[in-house]
């Protein structure tokens, strides 16, 4: 049986605490050369066979650390990627300080029962960025409102966001793969966030009016909503 | 100077020189392996930051084995270049024998300072603190060659844009 590979990244990791655990990685906070970074250290998976485990490991983190190269060239904010680990499968990447996921400033934002037009910039703001980077023809593959960040200070007007988690990223210009992109978006945003449907229109109203290839996109999300939940290759 | 939090058992010391007058004789000296010092193009550099990603990145592949060129110090260098290509690394971001600065980073054992001492024996020239890099570093000549985008620049510093692309370039 393979050795435990998880153990070798334990001296990378030595000086950073652990901050958040997902099924697919975990997240170390601490410093890289003097900077506050964030390490995402893609584990070894012990359910899936070593050889594919590898593979897909890998492809993740290659996709990642691309993605975030392509992102800021178009513009599109993405945290720096200071270093690669391709052994272990580390990426240190800069640490957004004091930034809140979209999902949580939301939730916080209904919570207090504060205007919801408030919202209305940040939906503005979204279609933008999203619009810009299917320009790009980079599809995130796993859009969410947990994987956009708002800077430190930024929740009100002129919201500076941020993408993250590029690991199913891949490229691509066909509208049906930009549609389908949109769609887990829809579905995730109108499942977290209840009674946000015209948030979500804005949304998609702003990403329209950034991109020229918009309608087309907005066409084949139409045929997939009523498809039902189309599924892509990656299970 | 700065300890590399992955590799704790070594230090890295930068060290920036203007008013050099023996180029030539500190680059025969770095290859005949006389100097532990990567001789760097100031002009090149960014920020101390951007040395010290190179650096660090060096000493990983070294340590894995997995180094592209044949020293640590070539290394250093290597990672500096936005493309894979060695020998383009060398010649842009290498000290040439006619250049009149020349910034130094060494990577040595942590409280092991001989190296260093070596070095600042042997470099004729005025020593300047290592923040003031960017007196003589050439942006355009680096925006150029990285091939930085003017929309990267509206989403963050020449220098992020730099160490990014140091970081992607074995898979992009």
């Amino acid at each position: 049986m393979a050795s435990d590979r998880s153990d070798s990244a334990a001296p990378l990791l030595a000086g950073c605490a652990l901050w958040k655990q997902g099924a697919e990685a975990r997240i170390y906070r601490g410093k890289f050369l003097g900077r506050a970074a964030v390490v995402k250290h893609r584990f070894p998976k012990r359910y899936r066979h070593p050889q594919l485990d590898e593979k897909l490991t890998r492809r993740r983190t290659v996709q990642e650390a691309r993605a975030a190269l392509r992102c800021r060239k178009a513009g599109i904010s993405v945290p720096v990627v200071y270093f690669v680990d391709y052994t272990t499968h580390c990426i240190f990447m800069e640490d957004l300080v004091g930034s809140i996921t979209v999902r949580d400033h939301i939730v916080t934002t209904q919570q207090s029962g504060d205007n919801p037009e408030s919202l209305g910039g940040l939906a503005d703001e979204m279609g933008r960025i999203l619009a810009k980077m299917h320009d790009e023809d980079v599809i995130h593959g796993d859009l969410t409102t947990s994987n956009m960040l708002l800077r430190n200070g930024s929740e009100g007007p002129g919201a500076d966001l941020v993408l993250i988690d590029f690991g199913l990223s891949y490229t691509s210009a066909l509208p049906e793969d930009k549609g389908v992109d949109m769609y887990v978006l829809e579905k995730a945003f109108l499942s977290t966030h209840p009674n946000t449907e015209s948030l979500f229109q804005q949304l998609l109203n702003s990403y329209t009016a950034a991109s020229k290839k918009a309608p087309a996109v907005i066409k084949k999300l139409d045929e997939v909503r009523l498809r039902g939940r189309k599924r892509s290759m990656v299970g | 100077h700065r300890r590399l939090e992955l590799f704790p058992e070594y230090s890295v010391t930068q060290m920036l020189f203007t008013d050099v007058k023996n180029a030539a004789a500190l680059r025969k000296s770095a290859m005949e392996g006389q100097i532990n010092g990567a001789l760097i193009n100031p002009a090149m550099l960014v920020d101390p930051f951007q040395a010290l990603v190179a650096a660090n990145k060096a000493v990983h592949l070294q340590k894995a084995g997995k180094m592209k060129t044949r020293s640590l110090l070539s290394e250093i260098i290597f990672n500096l270049s936005p493309t894979n290509n060695i020998s383009e690394a060398f010649r842009r971001f290498g000290m040439s024998d006619g250049d009149g600065a020349v910034h130094v980073v060494t990577v040595h054992p942590r409280e092991d300072m001989s190296d260093v001492d070596t070095i600042l024996a042997r470099v004729e020239g005025r020593q300047v603190p290592v923040g003031e890099i960017s007196t003589f570093t050439d942006v355009p000549g680096i925006k150029k060659l990285y091939k930085v985008t003017p929309s990267e620049e509206k989403c963050g510093s020449l220098l992020e844009a730099v160490v990014c692309r140091m970081a992607v370039k074995d898979v992009v």
